[in-house]
This record gives C-alpha cells, sequence and structure tokens, in this order.
C-alpha cells in the first residue's frame, strides 16, 4: 500500500492551567491553533480541512463542537470533522489528520484537540446513573487503582516506582514552559506524604485537571518542501478491544500490544528498544509509565519498573520518557493524547527547548483511552520515509 | 432466543445531568456586560462589518475581530413571524412577534421578541426600540424585548 509522505511542519499549544477564565472555550483552541500556523509559516487561509477532537461531550456540555468552534479554526467553506475515542482522542485525531495527507487527499491540514475542565466535572461526567447499571461513581483512578495494584504483584515491583515516576515527571516539567504544574523542590517526600486516594494511588502519582489545547499543521512532501525541521510520520497504528469480557487482560491489554507491533511494522522498526530515541507515553497515573513500556514491547514483561528504577526513562538517561513532564504535568484530557504526538515530533525536530533529548531522532507518541480500551501511537523522525 | 413479549421489558427514566459554567471570554464577556449597562456592543471585523450579537472571529475570514464598538439600542426588523399562543418558554406571555432585527450601526441582525400587541402592526422595515430588563444579569434576556417605534 502506498502513502504519500506526511510531516509535521508546525507545533502548538496552549499555556495549560487549572482554570484558563481569560478565554473562551473558541478562545482556547484558537491560542493553540494560531502557534502551529505561526510556527509552520502559514495562516488559515493555507489550510485545506480542519480535524478537531475532544473528549466525552459530558465533559463541557458542548454538543458537536466542530460546528461550534468552525469559525475559531478559520473552517469556513473546508472540510472539518470531529474524532472521538475517548481519552486517546488527541492521538487519533492527529491520525485521522495524517492519513488525510498520505491519501493524497489533501496537502496540508490543521488538527486540533482540547478540554476545558474547568467548564465542567469529568470525574462525574465518567459516572452517570445508568438504569439497571450499578454506578461506578468513581472515576478514572478508582477505574485503574486494581489494575495497577495488580500489575505491582504481577511484577513484584517495590512500591517506590509510582512515586519515582510521580517525581521524574514533575522535574521535566519544570522545564517546560506551558506544562501546568510547576512544583519547584518536587522530591519523593513530598509525593510520600500526599494523600492516598484511591490505593496505591496517591494524590501525587496522579494527573492534575487542566484546561489546554494542542494543534499541528500536518503537511504533504510538497507542502512540506522549504519547511524548516518537518518532523515525518514514519507510521501511525490505532487499536481498540471492549472493555470487559471473559478473559480479558486489562493490566497489558492485547489491543495495545497489537497497535505497538503493527505501528512499528509500518515504520520499519524491528528493533524499537534500540531503534526508538524517546517517547511520550499517555501516562496519567504513575505507574502506567512501567506497565505501558511492557505493553508497548520497550522493555520485557514485568521488567518496565526497572527501567524507571535505574533512572533510564529520565532525561540523560538512555531512554527518556515523558521529557514535557507528560500527563502528570498537564492533563486537558482531550489534547492530552495530541500533546503527546506533537512533544514527540518537537523532538526530532530538535525543538523541545530545555526539555530537548539530545539527539533524538526517532521519537514515539502514544495515547490510550477509556477503560485502556482505545490505543493510537505514532513514530516520528527526522529521515524522510 | 425466545423474545419476552413487550409488557415483560423493562424501562427505566434516565436522566443524565451536570452542572457546567462556562466563560463567555473577552468578546461576549463585554457583551453581556454591556447589556447590563443598558448598551449594545457589535464586533466590527477587519473589512468593516459590525456583527450584532458579537462573534469572536470573522465567520467569512476566520480573522479576529478587531474592535468592539456601541451599536443603536433601536433598528430595523428585517423579517418576522407571529405567535399567537405563546409557550411557557417564550420570552413574552401575550401574543407577540418573532423578529430578525438589525440595530442602528450594525450590519447583521439578531433575532428578538416585539411586543407589538397584534400582528396587524409587524412589518418588515418596521422600527423597533429595546426594552432592557429593570434588574439585569448580564443575558440576552437584559433585553426583555423590543417595542415599535410609531413613525412621528
Amino acid at each position: 500500500m502506498s502513502r504519500e509522505p506526511c510531516a509535521v511542519i508546525g507545533v502548538g499549544q496552549t499555556r495549560h492551567a487549572s482554570r484558563r477564565k481569560d478565554v473562551s472555550i473558541p478562545g482556547l483552541v484558537r491560542e493553540a491553533a494560531l502557534r502551529a500556523l505561526d510556527d509552520a509559516g502559514l495562516t488559515f487561509a493555507d489550510i485545506d480541512a480542519v480535524v478537531l477532537g475532544k473528549a466525552p461531550d459530558t465533559f463541557e456540555g458542548v454538543v458537536m463542537p466542530e460546528l461550534f468552534l468552525a469559525s475559531a479554526l478559520g473552517a469556513a467553506g473546508k472540510p472539518m470533522m470531529r474524532v472521538h475515542t475517548a481519552g486517546s482522542v488527541g492521538g487519533s485525531t492527529a491520525i485521522v489528520a495524517a492519513h488525510l495527507i498520505q491519501a493524497g487527499v489533501h496537502e496540508r491540514v490543521l488538527t486540533v484537540a482540547f478540554e476545558k475542565q474547568s467548564e465542567s466535572d469529568a470525574m462525574w461526567a465518567l459516572s452517570p446513573r445508568i438504569p439497571f447499571q450499578p454506578t461506578l461513581v468513581a472515576g478514572a483512578g478508582g477505574y485503574f487503582a486494581p489494575l495497577v495494584r495488580s500489575y505491582i504483584q504481577r511484577a513484584g515491583a517495590p512500591p517506590h516506582i509510582g512515586v519515582e515516576v510521580a517525581v521524574k515527571d514533575r522535574l521535566h516539567a519544570l522545564r517546560n514552559p506551558y506544562a501546568h504544574l510547576h512544583m519547584e523542590g518536587i522530591d519523593r517526600a513530598m509525593v510520600e506524604a500526599s494523600p492516598m486516594l484511591w490505593d496505591p494511588i496517591r494524590y501525587l502519582e496522579t494527573c492534575p485537571s487542566s484546561d489546554g489545547a494542542c494543534a499541528m499543521v500536518l503537511a504533504s512532501e510538497r507542502a512540506a518542501r522549504g519547511a524548516a525541521r518537518p518532523a515525518w510520520v514514519r507510521g501511525t497504528a490505532m487499536r481498540s478491544e471492549p472493555t470487559m469480557f471473559a478473559g480479558r487482560d486489562a493490566v497489558n491489554p492485547r489491543a495495545g500490544q497489537d497497535c505497538a507491533q503493527a505501528l512499528y511494522r509500518e515504520a520499519g522498526i524491528d528493533d524499537p528498544r534500540r531503534q526508538l530515541d524517546t517517547a511520550e507515553i499517555y501516562v496519567p497515573f504513575s505507574w502506567f509509565e512501567p506497565m505501558w513500556l511492557e505493553n508497548l514491547g520497550l522493555a520485557d514483561e514485568g521488567q518496565g519498573w526497572r527501567m524507571t528504577d535505574e533512572g533510564a526513562t529520565a532525561l540523560g538517561g538512555r531512554f527518556p520518557v515523558n521529557a514535557s513532564g507528560g500527563v502528570l504535568s498537564s492533563n486537558p484530557i482531550g489534547a492530552s493524547g495530541m500533546l503527546r504526538f506533537a512533544e514527540a515530533a518537537l523532538q526530532v525536530r530538535g525543538m523541545a527547548g530545555e526539555h530537548q533529548v539530545d539527539g533524538a531522532r526517532n521519537a514515539l507518541g502514544h495515547a490510550y483511552g477509556g477503560g485502556s480500551q482505545f490505543f493510537a501511537m505514532w513514530i516520528v523522525s527526522e529521515e524522510r520515509p | 432466543m425466545a423474545t419476552p413479549d413487550d409488557s415483560e421489558v423493562l424501562k427505566a427514566p434516565y436522566a443524565l445531568q451536570y452542572t457546567y459554567t462556562r466563560s463567555t471570554g473577552p468578546v461576549l464577556g463585554h457583551f453581556f456586560a454591556g447589556l447590563m449597562a443598558g448598551r449594545v456592543l457589535g464586533a466590527r471585523t477587519a473589512t468593516g462589518r459590525v456583527l450584532v450579537p458579537p462573534a469572536e472571529y470573522d465567520p467569512d475570514t476566520g480573522e479576529a475581530v478587531e474592535a468592539l464598538i456601541e451599536v443603536g439600542t433601536a433598528g430595523t426588523v428585517t423579517t418576522w413571524t407571529w405567535v399567537d399562543a405563546p409557550a411557557e418558554s417564550a420570552p413574552l406571555s401575550r401574543a407577540f412577534g418573532w423578529a430578525l432585527i438589525r440595530l442602528d450601526g450594525a450590519d447583521t441582525a439578531m433575532l428578538h421578541a416585539v411586543d407589538a400587541g397584534s400582528p396587524e402592526r409587524m412589518a418588515t422595515g418596521m422600527r423597533v426600540r429595546a426594552r432592557f430588563a429593570a434588574e439585569p444579569r448580564g443575558a440576552i434576556t437584559d433585553i426583555v424585548c423590543f417595542d415599535p417605534v410609531e413613525a412621528s
């Protein structure tokens, strides 16, 4: 199957914060979109189509956000669509946009994802009282805590691993001016002293609730000509599986494993541990770093926690993970996946500033959503496919 | 598979409700603040059009609007319809007209109610003036309705 080459030529994101009261929802997405266009040296007039993503409509109570936001994103007279795959949506939105380029349909596509969590309550929006079903009343943390506990038991991991990830990602965030959390002096004692929210997940091992948006300009080979430092899309993959079925391994889901293997095949990568330089992985609760390292095949099963423990996943380590500070430091849910993809692109473009991974040439962007049931991933490279 | 008859199939109401907030942003925020003060603000675009109610971005070009400017509280009906039996949710409890009203100084029309008493007093091209609420709340309902302005 032949594909047109696709490059990321513009990246933009907002300052992420608990409450961006200074902007409306249109103003928020606009901020990210203009930064991406500016990075690409383009204006809305140069864009062929707009692909928008966000998490469930119940999060802000805006039904059909693509209609609501069309004028803020300069979409008048252009194709515009909305993508939705729960928490992985930021990733799958970027992938849909990339496919429009790879299919040869468009030359330049603007893709945007956002969440304005301050306008709603994402936790309760995830727990509606549906008749004939027990009410979950747990939020994401309550759902994932038993999976984390199961991982710790299976892997025989020491209890401090989650704390280490929480500290490491917040230290990374201090180098990222856009990150929501800038926790000067963060250390293990601070994390350990924070309240146990959903045993074994402490408050500081949890992502924040953020307002924010992310945008990218994707371009065909022709449209990327002349672009300074494009990031080439080497592979994309999406997989899903039901939330619950007999025999499901929710700790190390099959859909995630299959997604990663399909991704590596498409990108021509046969040894991801050697060929990838860094990864932005969707880690909303600290223990998901080792869990996803294993799911992605970047560590052997039961061994992911050792990479964290050895410091391999910290900046300066042999495989830095979430150099941007990750979801643990900024979580505008709908945008969180796209931030992973965009940060991966910034790394291979050498444009990550203070959180640049030295010599990053190939980077993985990863997102997951729902009850670990949706996966979206891409690999970007400084090298054209 | 054996299928139960309809009387055996259970159903239950499912009310989905949450509390949301909205940040109006710099453009609509000023528009609503203006209404509280009995003023109507429109957005002037780069092409010189004045949008009332204002938009943050020019719907034609996608450009940010350039400025908020005050427009008149009187205007002209560009088209209308009549409501004989108002629903409970209607802005007026007696029969009234819905009209698109282009305020003086605006290039676009907005939908609002006209308290004309009878359809015979309604006409495209008629002049109307905003009636403001005694206790404004910073919402479009701070304009209670429009009253016909008789030609003098």
